[in-house]
């Protein structure tokens, strides 16, 4: 972790996914400290927990009752209410997947301000804003000329860019990245890497996922996870 | 906010849901309009039933009302009261003027003796006489060119008003315009003489059978009467056995007029004649009454009672006198009076009602079919509404307000569709009653050859199944479309000569257009309710990995 002081934190938490009668443990008491403005990759292979343990980091998901907690700012976010992870999601976090997850039906856009209008009846204000942010970040991102384009217009590369700007338009501490180059040729993936770690120099805290340790290399600190276990880092 | 943003987007980005919004404003079209048309005629047909019963109708039993006079003055002073009129109703004989085999023909009839002008004040009488010369030009112009009322005058109009016979002064008589088979109702709705009977003009012969006070019948008597002109109330029970004479001449067939009472128990006097008791008033059978403009039929009905109760209370207290009114008369209002004509149709109208609203439940099931599929496909739009901090009451929302959405467009587009075909339903009618214009059938043709092109060209050239059947069924739409159209000869669904009102109700009903809207509405949220909910349960980390 160095000398950062920890934003995010995960403590020995345990998931295991029930399919019928067979249960199957993927997360086994993992432990994982992430510093504020750090940038860390969760290293390991298909299977051994990456992106359960990125859902619980995020709110998505919830470690089995008891077994473990999840720490924002020094907040166990896992305890609260639906509501107050719904909140979190939306303001302190923000996800960047690996097969960008665009709402097909909206416009670039529209797809990057969306968390900006999740969160309020009358947020019309609010929304108004999220529009303009999104508009700056996708300008940032270079896609300034796309805005009313479908994601199906848009190439891998260029719907990544819009999930990136997505996942940042409500202004959180912290982006979430599952496999963000997975599904990106090198160049591209390359692109990606240089957009995060442009957000990362100016302060974000970023946590990936990835099983690729040229991809983990770019970030400040690799963490290795085996069966369901941080084992390095 | 996004929910609106996404429900908006998909009602207008699918197909479906136009399908879904399709179904509701059909249903809902559907509705309305068989409501309205119902509603409609049941209008008319109180309407015409009110016509000739005023709004409150007192009937007394065979015996009569003595004194009716002095009661019609004390109704006339009410406050709540327009006009009352006396009338005497009987049944009898009519004795036609035309024959049926070697004789005449014999026609049951309901008699109902008036005072015409009285009578007028209180009924429409005036304005049902049908036999008139037109009002005015415009009257004249919506005739047919053999409409007989356009060679008659004002003297045949004046004859039946006042139930006598201008040029030779006697008694007249006022048929209903069915009681004589020689009436021949026409698709606009008037009449011709049918084998040259035309009645006004002609004599018969009505017999009626006197009862006694006591409920004794007398022989039978019968007196001659010139037809002078028919009525059409629009009822055909009415229509079909009412006939009209003055009240004066029912009063002497059927001794209910004033007489000296002698006292048969006593002896003769040197000249034979039997000591005189007194005189029997006359009596009539039934009041009508017409209430003040405003004033509700059973706020008059109340009224009347309250008169009828000090009218016979003042009456006993009266031993100088004959003739008691009874204390127990009927006193309706006219709905009360027209229950049985009425209430088979209210009945009728609300099983409709009752049968086409399960069209809702129908539209709720086709509602919630399509919502189901479409949350399984959007369950993974769903995992990505819940990864940026949307609620699961804001994901429930999204498809409520889709289902909303899809009622309220379809509510009001059904509304739209039901009022373009209600307004021009006589129109419609009309069109359907004539021959297919040719344009049309060759029209259909060329959009079936067309389709078969396309089927052809989607199924041999492309080798795309979806569309050449889709491109299939058009053809053979069109086709048996065109055959339909080729075929019909016109089709009068609704004869004037058979239903008796000339024109289709065609006044949208929009008390019961808001209620169907309202039902549209509630049952399409019903419909999008369940899988809204099924959409607020998904899990967004299986949404996510699986969606």
């Amino acid at each position: 972790m160095g000398d950062a002081a920890p934003i995010l934190a995960a403590h020995d938490v345990h998931r295991t996914y029930r399919f019928g009668q067979v249960e199957v443990p993927v997360l086994r008491g993992a432990s994982i400290a992430i510093g504020r403005g750090e940038w860390v990759a969760i290293l390991g292979q298909s299977g051994s927990g990456k992106s359960t343990l990125m859902h619980l980091l995020g709110g998505l998901d919830r470690p089995d009752a008891g077994r473990g907690t999840i720490e924002f700012e020094g907040r166990t976010v896992n305890l609260g209410a639906g509501r107050s992870l719904d909140r979190y999601r939306n303001r302190d976090v923000g996800f960047v997947f690996q097969f960008y997850h665009l709402l097909p039906e909206l416009s670039v856009l529209e797809n990057a301000c969306l968390p900006g209008l999740v969160g309020g009846w009358f947020g019309h204000a609010r929304a108004a804003a999220a529009r303009r942010r999104a508009g700056e970040l996708l300008e940032q991102a270079g896609l300034s000329h796309r805005l009313r384009h479908r994601p199906a217009e848009l190439s891998g590369g260029e719907r990544q860019r819009v999930a990136i700007a997505r996942a940042l338009v409500n202004g959180p501490r912290v982006l979430l990245a599952d496999e963000p180059t997975g599904n990106l040729d090198a160049t591209t993936g390359a692109s990606i890497l240089d957009l995060i770690a442009a957000q990362h120099a100016e302060g974000l805290t970023v946590a990936m996922v990835t099983h690729d340790a040229s991809v983990a290399a770019r970030a400040q600190r690799v963490v290795q996870l085996r069966d369901g276990q941080v084992v390095d880092g | 906010m996004y929910a609106a943003l996404l429900s908006n987007r998909y009602l207008t980005s699918r197909v479906i849901p136009l399908i879904a919004v399709g179904a509701v404003a059909l249903c809902v079209a559907l509705v309305i309009i068989v409501v309205s048309v119902m509603s409609g005629f049941l209008d008319m047909l109180k309407a015409s039933g009110r016509t000739l019963i005023g709004d409150v109708i007192v009937s007394s039993g065979i015996g009569g009302i003595p004194h009716y006079d002095e009661w019609l003055t004390d109704l006339r002073a009410l406050p709540e009261v327009e006009e009352a009129t006396p009338v005497i109703d009987t049944l009898g004989l009519l004795r036609m003027p035309y024959p049926s085999g070697p004789s005449k023909e014999i026609a049951p009839v309901q008699v109902w003796a008036i005072e015409p002008a009285s009578f007028a004040r209180v009924t429409a009488y005036g304005d049902k006489v049908w036999w008139r010369p037109p009002a005015d030009e415009d009257a004249r112009n919506a005739m047919l060119p053999d409409d007989p009322r356009l060679l008659m005058d004002e003297s045949i109009l004046r004859d039946g008003l006042t139930l006598s016979q201008g040029a030779t002064g006697k008694p007249g008589i006022v048929m209903g315009m069915h009681v004589s088979v020689g009436n021949a109702r026409q698709s606009d709705g008037s009449y011709r003489p049918r084998f040259g009977w035309f009645m006004p003009g002609e004599e018969v012969t009505l017999t009626v059978v006197p009862v006694s006070e006591s409920g004794k019948i007398s022989e039978p008597r019968d007196a001659t009467f010139p037809i002078v002109n028919e009525v059409f109330s629009g009822v055909y029970d009415v229509d079909k056995s009412r006939v009209f004479i003055p009240l004066a001449q029912a009063q002497q067939l059927l001794r209910l007029d004033a007489a000296p009472l002698y006292d048969t128990t006593a002896e003769p006097d040197a000249e034979g004649n039997l000591p005189l008791l007194g005189t029997t008033p006359a009596r009539v059978t039934k009041v009508l009454i017409r209430a003040k403009p405003g004033i509700d039929a059973l706020v008059a009905r109340d009224a009347v009672e309250a008169s009828w109760d000090a009218f016979v209370a003042k009456a006993a207290r009266r031993s100088d006198r004959l003739g008691r009114p009874p204390e127990r008369v009927s006193i309706l209002t006219w709905e009360q009076q027209l229950r049985d004509l009425i209430g088979p149709v209210e009945k009728e109208r609300e099983m409709m009602r009752i049968l086409f609203s399960i069209i809702y439940i129908v539209c709720a099931g086709l509602i919630l079919s399509i919502f189901w599929s479409i949350v399984i496909e959007k369950t993974r739009d769903i995992g990505i509404l819940r990864s940026v901090g949307a609620s699961r009451l804001g994901i429930l929302w999204i498809f409520l307000r889709y289902g909303l959405a899809i009622g309220v467009v379809g509510s009001l587009a059904g509304v739209g569709i039901a009022w373009v075909v209600v307004d021009n339903i006589n129109l419609i009618h009309e069109a359907i009653g004539r021959d297919a214009p040719r344009a049309a059938w060759i029209t259909t043709c060329a959009l079936a050859a067309i389709s078969l092109a396309m089927a052809l060209r989607s199924l041999l050239w492309r080798g795309r199944l979806l569309p050449g059947l889709l491109w299939t069924i058009a053809t053979v739409t069109l086709a048996v479309v065109t055959l339909a159209l080729i075929g019909h000869r016109g089709t009068l669904i609704w004869d004037p000569s058979v239903y008796y009102f000339s024109r289709i109700p065609s006044q949208v009903d929009w008390f019961n257009a808001a209620i169907t809207v309202g039902g549209g509405i509630v049952f399409s949220v019903i419909g999008a309710a369940i899988p809204a909910a099924k959409a607020a349960d998904v899990d967004p980390v299986e949404a996510l990995r699986y969606g």
